[in-house]
C-alpha cells in the first residue's frame, strides 16, 4: 500500500467540500478570481486558478453567486458576489461546519 | 511575446463549450493569464516562455474544458441503472445469439452451403444481431439515466422484497429459455414454415404440413404468441420470483395468448391442403386414430395450447399462492 498516495487521496476529499464554503465566505464584496486566489493562499489555502474559475461559474450557474464585468477600469475583469441563496446556503453550512470540526477534533484528541 | 499562442489555447479550451459561454469564459481566462504574467514579471515585457510557464500551470486546454464543462466523472449510464443495463444486455444479447444461430441452422438445412460461406453468413447475421441488440439497449438505459427513470423500488425498507422460498424462486436459465423459444418460434414459423414436412419413403417426396401462405397471411397472431410469451418471461426473469406481479402478468398473456389462438386457428386453414391428402398414405390405412388426429390437426393443437396454457397458470398460481 503507498501511504502517500492514500494520504493525497484522503486530502483530496477533505477540501473538495470545504473550498466551497470558503469560497462562499469570501464573496460578500464583489471579487474576481485570480484575487480569490491571492486571498486564499495568503491564508494557506492554496487553490489553483484552474479549479476556481470553472467552480465560479458553476456557483454562478446554481444561484448562489452572480457576476458583472468591470471594464471600466483598463483591464476587464469578472467580479462575482454572493447572492441571498447563497448567504442562507453559506449560514447553514458554516453552522454545521462548526459543529462537526469541533466534534471531530474532541474525537482525534481523544477528549470524548 | 506570442499572443497567437495564448489565443490557440483559449481556443482548444472552449471550442466545445455552448456558444453562449465561449468568449465570456475566454475573456475571462485573458485576464487571468495576465494577472499571472503581472505575477510573475512584474513590470519587465513577458516572454513567450514566461507564457508558457503560465498556460503549463492552468493545464491543459482538455483538463480545463472538462473542469468548465463539468464531465469529468459523468457517465452514459450510471448507477443504479449499470447494474440492471448489465443483467438486461447480457440476456438480450444470448437470446438474439442464440435465435440467430438456431434460424440459421435451419435455413442451412434448407438450402446447403459451403462450410465456409455458411459461417461466413452465420457471422455476419450473429454480429448485425448482436450489434443492433446492443445498440437498443445502450440506448434504452442511457435515455433512462438521461431523464432518471426509476428502474429499482427498493427505496424504502418496508418495500424491499422478502427473501424468497424455495418454491418461489424463478430459475434465471429458465426464463432465458422461453425468451430464446419465443424468438425461436417467431422466426422459424414465419420465415421457413416449410421445415415442417412429412417425408414419403416410396417416391423419396417430402410434403409440408403447413400451408406456407396461410401462415404468412395471419403472421400478426405468430408475432403477438412471441411477444406476449417474451413479456411473461422477461417479467419473471426482473422479478426472479414467484410474487403477485407474475401472477398477474402470468394470468394476463395467457389468456390473450388462449383468444389468440383460438381466434388463429379457428380463422385460418393453416394444413396445406397436399398434407391433408396424403394422411391415409403417410400414415397407412391401419392408423385410423392417427388419420383422424392429423386431419382435425388444428383442433388438436388448439387442445394441446389450451392445456399447456392452463398448465402454466396452474403452476403460477400455486407457487405464488402456497407460502
Amino acid at each position: 500500500m503507498d501511504v502517500d498516495e492514500v494520504v493525497s487521496g484522503l486530502i483530496l476529499e477533505l477540501r473538495r467540500g470545504t473550498l466551497i464554503l470558503l469560497v462562499l465566505s469570501q464573496m460578500k464584496e464583489p471579487t474576481y478570481g485570480y484575487s480569490l486566489v491571492k486571498t486564499l493562499s495568503d491564508n494557506q489555502i492554496p487553490m489553483d486558478a484552474n479549479t476556481l474559475y470553472p467552480l465560479l461559474r458553476r456557483l454562478e450557474g446554481q444561484g448562489l453567486l452572480s457576476s458583472q464585468w468591470d471594464t471600466a477600469q483598463g483591464k476587464p475583469r469578472k467580479y462575482y458576489q454572493i447572492t441571498e441563496n447563497g448567504m442562507e446556503v453559506l449560514e447553514k453550512t458554516k453552522t454545521y461546519w462548526k459543529r462537526f470540526s469541533e466534534h471531530v477534533d474532541n474525537l482525534l484528541e481523544g477528549t470524548v | 511575446m506570442n499572443q497567437d499562442l495564448l489565443e490557440r489555447y483559449l481556443y482548444a479550451v472552449t471550442r466545445r463549450l455552448p456558444e453562449k459561454q465561449r468568449e465570456d469564459v475566454a475573456q475571462e481566462l485573458r485576464g487571468l493569464v495576465d494577472d499571472m504574467l503581472f505575477d510573475r514579471c512584474g513590470d519587465i515585457t513577458p516572454t513567450e516562455k514566461d507564457l508558457r510557464v503560465v498556460l503549463t500551470e492552468l493545464g491543459t486546454p482538455r483538463e480545463l474544458y472538462e473542469k468548465y464543462s463539468g464531465d469529468a466523472g459523468k457517465c452514459l449510464i450510471g448507477q443504479p441503472y449499470y447494474s440492471t443495463y448489465k443483467l438486461v444486455l447480457g440476456i438480450v444479447l444470448i437470446c438474439a445469439g442464440a435465435g440467430i444461430t438456431i434460424a440459421n441452422g435451419i435455413l442451412l438445412m434448407l438450402e446447403p452451403q459451403n462450410g465456409l460461406q455458411a459461417v461466413l453468413t452465420w457471422l455476419s447475421m450473429l454480429w448485425n444481431s448482436l450489434i443492433s441488440a446492443f445498440a437498443f439497449v445502450t440506448l434504452l438505459f442511457a435515455f433512462f439515466s438521461w431523464r432518471g427513470i426509476p428502474v429499482n423500488r427498493d427505496f424504502d425498507f418496508d418495500s424491499l422484497p422478502t427473501v424468497p422460498k424455495q418454491r418461489e424462486q424463478i430459475s434465471r436459465w429458465e426464463c432465458i429459455a422461453g425468451i430464446a423459444f419465443c424468438i425461436f418460434f417467431m422466426v422459424v414459423f414465419l420465415g421457413v414454415p416449410q421445415v415442417f414436412c412429412a417425408w414419403l419413403p416410396e417416391t423419396n417426396q417430402r410434403i409440408p404440413v403447413f400451408d406456407a401462405a396461410a401462415i404468412r397471411q395471419g403472421w400478426y397472431w405468430i408475432a403477438l404468441f412471441s411477444v406476449l410469451g417474451i413479456a411473461g418471461e422477461t417479467v419473471k426473469l426482473l422479478e426472479g420470483r414467484y410474487n403477485r406481479n407474475v401472477l398477474l402478468v402470468t394470468l394476463g398473456t395467457n389468456f390473450l395468448s388462449a383468444v389468440a389462438g383460438i381466434l388463429w386457428l379457428t380463422q385460418y386453414n393453416l394444413m396445406s391442403p397436399e398434407f391433408t391428402a396424403h394422411l391415409s398414405q403417410l400414415f397407412g390405412e391401419g392408423e385410423e386414430i392417427v388419420v383422424t388426429l392429423f386431419s382435425n390437426f388444428q383442433i388438436f393443437f388448439l387442445c394441446v395450447l389450451l392445456f399447456a396454457l392452463i398448465l402454466d397458470t396452474a403452476e403460477a398460481v400455486i407457487r405464488t399462492l402456497k407460502k
